[in-house]
């Protein structure tokens, strides 16, 4: 708790871009094609979010690159699922 | 007490995996993502092997489809539709084409308009319109997406129909087994005014009107995809809560990623698939 309160400005940027996709997908819930772009967005801007976060931070590493990449590729393949079976 | 070691390795922050849930190494996430996918290509190909066991199957009532409509037309004081059994023939007709011929769309391949369908079976009409609708398990819900389009919605609520006839009907399009819910829309043809079609239709096929289709036990590829990704996030969020918590409070210092960054981040798709719902409309 005492980190996120310390980067607060860093979580508010990441809730926001995070509650951004939840609500794109409800506005947006006819349009298949945007809801997947909205998706690739959200998921790149959460990695970026890791790796920029992280740099500031002085402990970006490679291990935590991979395992922002696998979090974001394991939620994009999921989405895709479902998007691509409704 | 083996078993016992094992799930505490995969859950708990310990020795035993470097002070990090198992399940949230980087090469157990890789593995969750690959098996993610083959499930995925099994579920895609289960229908060519195993017909009948993948798909959309509803017991939708025409009647009820009939019956919410007409709800709906008079909450904003309309009056309601008569059901015309021309009309639910020429509705079943083009439903069956649509599977015949493996498309979903208001026009066939050929260019077979769904106009042609009122007027093979011989109802002769001053206003034509067509709604479709695919893969819902409830007439309520395809009624209600219907209402949430506006060019759906100004053919339910147009005050120049007053017939409408409703075909549903089951089968296999493009690989999955599928229920069509077809309604036309139409106002007979009386006097001397030209012919006019007001809203795009969707196609027709002949054979008798079924007024209830019977029930087939199915399993939604998507209620499937839903379940196991709800799974897999709340596990992962569970994981990753107890992970935290246990991090924070023995003080660990170790180099990974943010747990609150993912925690937020898997929460959302858990969100997306929640507000995911299934079926189509044009």
């Amino acid at each position: 708790m005492k980190g996120i309160s310390k980067h607060l400005p860093h979580y508010f940027v990441l809730f926001g871009v995070l509650f951004a996709g939840i609500l794109a997908f409800i506005l947006f819930s006819y349009d298949r094609t945007f809801q997947t772009i909205v998706a690739v967005a959200v998921a790149i801007s959460y990695v970026i979010w890791g790796l920029v976060h992280h740099s500031i931070h002085r402990d970006l590493y490679f291990s935590v690159v991979l395992e922002y990449l696998a979090i974001a590729a394991l939620g994009l393949v999921m989405v895709f699922s479902l998007i691509l079976r409704t | 007490m083996k078993f016992i070691h094992k799930i505490a390795h995969l859950i708990f922050p310990r020795e035993s995996n470097n002070q990090k849930a198992k399940l949230l190494h980087n090469s157990s996430l890789t593995l969750i993502t690959f098996a993610f996918i083959f499930y995925q290509l099994i579920i895609s190909f289960v229908p060519r092997f195993a017909p009948k066991i993948l798909g959309f199957a509803a017991n939708i009532s025409p009647d009820e489809v009939v019956r919410l409509t007409n709800e709906k037309r008079i909450q904003v004081g309309l009056s309601p539709l008569t059901l015309d059994s021309t009309l639910s023939q020429a509705a079943q007709a083009k439903g069956a084409d649509m599977l015949n011929k493996g498309y979903w769309a208001h026009a066939a391949p050929d260019g077979t308009q769904p106009w042609v369908f009122f007027t093979n079976f011989g109802y002769k009409y001053r206003y034509a319109g067509e709604n479709l609708a695919r893969d819902f398990s409830s007439a309520s819900s395809a009624v209600e997406a219907w209402m949430n389009s506006a060019s759906h919605r100004e053919n339910l609520l147009s005050s120049k129909y007053k017939e409408v006839g409703i075909g549903v009907i089951e089968g296999n399009l493009a690989g999955v087994d599928t229920t069509i819910i077809v309604q036309f829309f139409g106002t007979k043809y009386v006097d001397t005014a030209p012919i006019a079609p007001i809203a795009e239709a969707k196609a027709a096929v002949a054979s008798p009107i079924s007024t209830l289709v019977p029930a087939k036990v199915l399993v939604s590829p998507f209620n499937v995809t839903k379940s196991v990704s709800l799974g897999i996030v709340g596990l992962l969020l569970f994981v990753l809560v107890i992970d935290g918590i246990l991090v924070s409070k023995r003080r660990i210092a170790r180099i990974a990623g943010r747990t609150f960054a993912h925690i937020a981040f898997l929460g959302m798709i858990l969100a997306i698939a929640l507000i995911l719902r299934v079926g189509r409309i044009i």
